[in-house]
């Protein structure tokens, strides 16, 4: 009996492709009809279900071979929908997947299966850290009143490093007094502060004049009139010496010296006469060489920036960055807003801060 | 030991009722928002205009607006070229299927990155990790009608309505958050002609755009979607989201 109705099963089975074969094109069409665009639009699915041929459509010998052409492909893979769509069930669908994402996957897609070329030049994707602005954790001074009088470039000892990259322990920002008006620049989190506008003007590096070295700079020797500045780092507790000179820092290096940023906390007895005044919270500091001074009875005294004070010029190491519609330069933790101020070209601080 | 079971129970049946929400959808509507979506997953390439004005909601809270005009061509599934022109200034999107570019003619600066292999997955990531926006990008997934019925408790066919001298399919989805107004044109083939979105929690500030320009299948050369660099640009680099 079993045995029978496999025979019967067998028969049906070898009818039915026998009428599949006669008729390709009937099937096509009903598949056609419930495929949606899928199968109609192409991409990478198209091709695969479309027939090599199709003897029994008159249309076939207009229409150019498939093999033989170029495969068009859709401009998304072409349309997809849920195949079962009850309209007459007023409550909340539940057969359709729901996912996190806002936006469907697309890998049903033909892809050019082609590796990537790198040999483009790409932009560096910054993340955003944690903003210290106003959490004072930079340095110690090691000798305010030492070093001062130490003169001469022949005792340099320890680090060998040459660093002239921006050094992200001496770029935080200290948070200013002044409330700002101005709603912030939101991003990714995180509001922008600025009291000023933006205005956008390209960054170039400011150049204070001749004895003014850019970070990177490289020289042989030093005058005997350089003194050596010791900085004690606080989160590794080590002594970083730096030769402060007219203005510069430098760091020694195997073959002489090169300039590095100024260190949060060096104590110096004179800067240039090219220094500007800055307006920082109702108090006066000076700006050089990216350095913000503050001046007290033994001279003066490398301060964080302090968000919201206006700059003319900034020096080398900064990188435009832009930040969602604005494009700010930054040095370390420390982005500058491009602003105008009666005509000029300037920069402000900006004050970064976690939005809740 | 009662009390913990009852509360349960009592968001056992908060969860249920949830699920049961009702929902009002017109099959028209879906059936128009269906062609629609089917007559762009069978092109190979478009160009169109699109002319936008977005609100804003300032922090006096008024409703500031802004205007774009936006022509966009894609070009298989791994091609785009955006460029927009409005009150927030110039700018422009390459994509070429394997590097993405925003260049910035205000500023002359432009942002390369690696994309995804295509644009819907290029425009998905873009969007994630730098919030660029690509005007009118959900009309362009394939299953648009089923992300609408997914995100929107009544979507009503609203009649026919000339617009622009064009006649046109007026459809409303709505939610507790957003309204979306679509007119889809009925003037030879169904494709977007305006939409209105709503964000009703939002001092209901409105983002709007007019579709205009359709040109189907146009055959665009590929160097187009490739990015030259302008002789003083400069490359800049780019803060993620998050």
């Amino acid at each position: 009996m079993t045995a029978h109705k496999i025979n019967i099963k067998h028969t049906l089975g070898l009818i039915l492709i026998f009428i599949a074969l006669i008729f390709p094109s009937d099937l096509l069409a009903q598949r056609m009809r419930g495929g949606g665009g899928g199968m109609r639009g192409g991409g990478g699915s198209r091709s695969v279900s479309r027939p090599t041929h199709t003897p029994s459509r008159s249309k076939q010998a207009a229409r150019p071979s498939t093999s033989q052409r170029t495969p068009k492909r859709s401009i998304n893979g072409g349309s997809t929908k849920t195949k079962s769509r009850d309209f007459s069930n007023k409550k909340k669908t539940t057969n359709r997947s729901t996912t996190n994402k806002t936006r469907p996957n697309t890998n049903n897609r033909a892809t050019t299966g082609q590796g990537k070329v790198t040999n483009r030049k790409t932009s560096n994707v910054k993340n955003k850290t944690t903003n210290r602005a106003g959490n004072k954790s930079g340095n110690k001074i090691g000798n305010k009143t030492g070093n001062n009088n130490r003169v001469g470039n022949n005792t340099r000892i320890g680090n060998n490093n040459v660093n002239i990259n921006v050094n992200n322990r001496n770029t935080y920002v200290r948070g200013g007094s002044r409330a700002y008006v101005r709603p912030p620049y939101r991003y990714g989190g995180f509001g922008y502060y600025c009291h000023r506008p933006y205005f956008y003007h390209p960054y170039t590096p400011f150049y204070w004049g001749p004895v003014y070295h850019p970070w990177g700079f490289f020289v042989a020797t030093l005058a005997t009139t350089a003194i050596i500045v010791s900085i004690t780092n606080d989160d590794t507790n080590e002594k970083e010496e730096y030769n402060y000179e007219n203005g510069n820092y430098y760091l020694k290096t195997e073959d002489g010296f090169v300039a590095v940023q100024a260190p949060i906390g060096a104590e110096v007895p004179e800067i240039p006469k090219e220094a500007q005044k800055v307006e920082v919270d109702n108090s006066t500091n000076y700006y050089y060489g990216g350095a913000f001074y503050e001046e007290n009875k033994d001279g003066y005294i490398v301060v964080p920036a302090t968000a919201g004070t206006i700059v003319p010029g900034l020096p080398e190491g900064g990188e435009e960055v832009k930040i969602g519609d604005v494009t700010y330069v930054q040095f370390g933790q420390t982005y500058y807003q491009p602003i105008q101020v009666d005509g000029k070209d300037m920069y402000e601080i900006v004050e970064v801060k976690q939005e809740g | 030991m009662k009390k913990p079971l009852f509360l349960l129970s009592i968001l056992l049946s908060s969860y249920l009722s949830f699920s049961q929400t009702d929902k009002t959808i017109d099959s028209t509507a879906v059936f128009v928002l269906d062609k629609m979506s089917d007559i762009i997953g069978d092109l190979t390439s478009v160009t169109f205009d699109i002319n936008t004005s977005v609100d804003k909601v300032s922090a006096s809270n008024n409703l500031i607006k802004s205007y774009s005009k936006t022509t966009v061509t894609f070009s298989g599934p791994d091609k785009l070229l955006v460029r927009t022109d409005g009150s927030r200034g110039q700018s422009g999107f390459w994509y070429d299927g394997e590097y993405f570019t925003y260049y910035n003619y205000d500023e002359n600066n432009y942002v390369t990155l690696e994309a995804p292999d295509t644009t819907l997955e290029m425009i998905d990531q873009m969007h994630l990790d730098f919030d660029f926006t690509f005007p009118a990008a959900d009309f362009f997934y394939p299953n648009f009608t089923d992300d609408v019925l997914e995100h929107f408790n009544t979507i009503k066919f609203l009649g026919k309505k000339t617009l622009d001298n064009e006649e046109c399919y007026h459809i409303l989805a709505s939610n507790d958050n957003i309204d979306v107004q679509i007119w889809v044109s009925n003037k030879t083939y169904l494709l977007p002609k305006h939409f209105v979105i709503t964000y009703k929690k939002e001092s209901n500030r409105q983002y709007e755009s007019t579709f205009s320009n359709w040109s189907l299948n146009p055959d665009v050369p590929d160097r187009v979607f490739h990015f030259l660099t302008p002789p003083t640009a400069k490359l800049i680099n780019i803060l993620k989201k998050s």
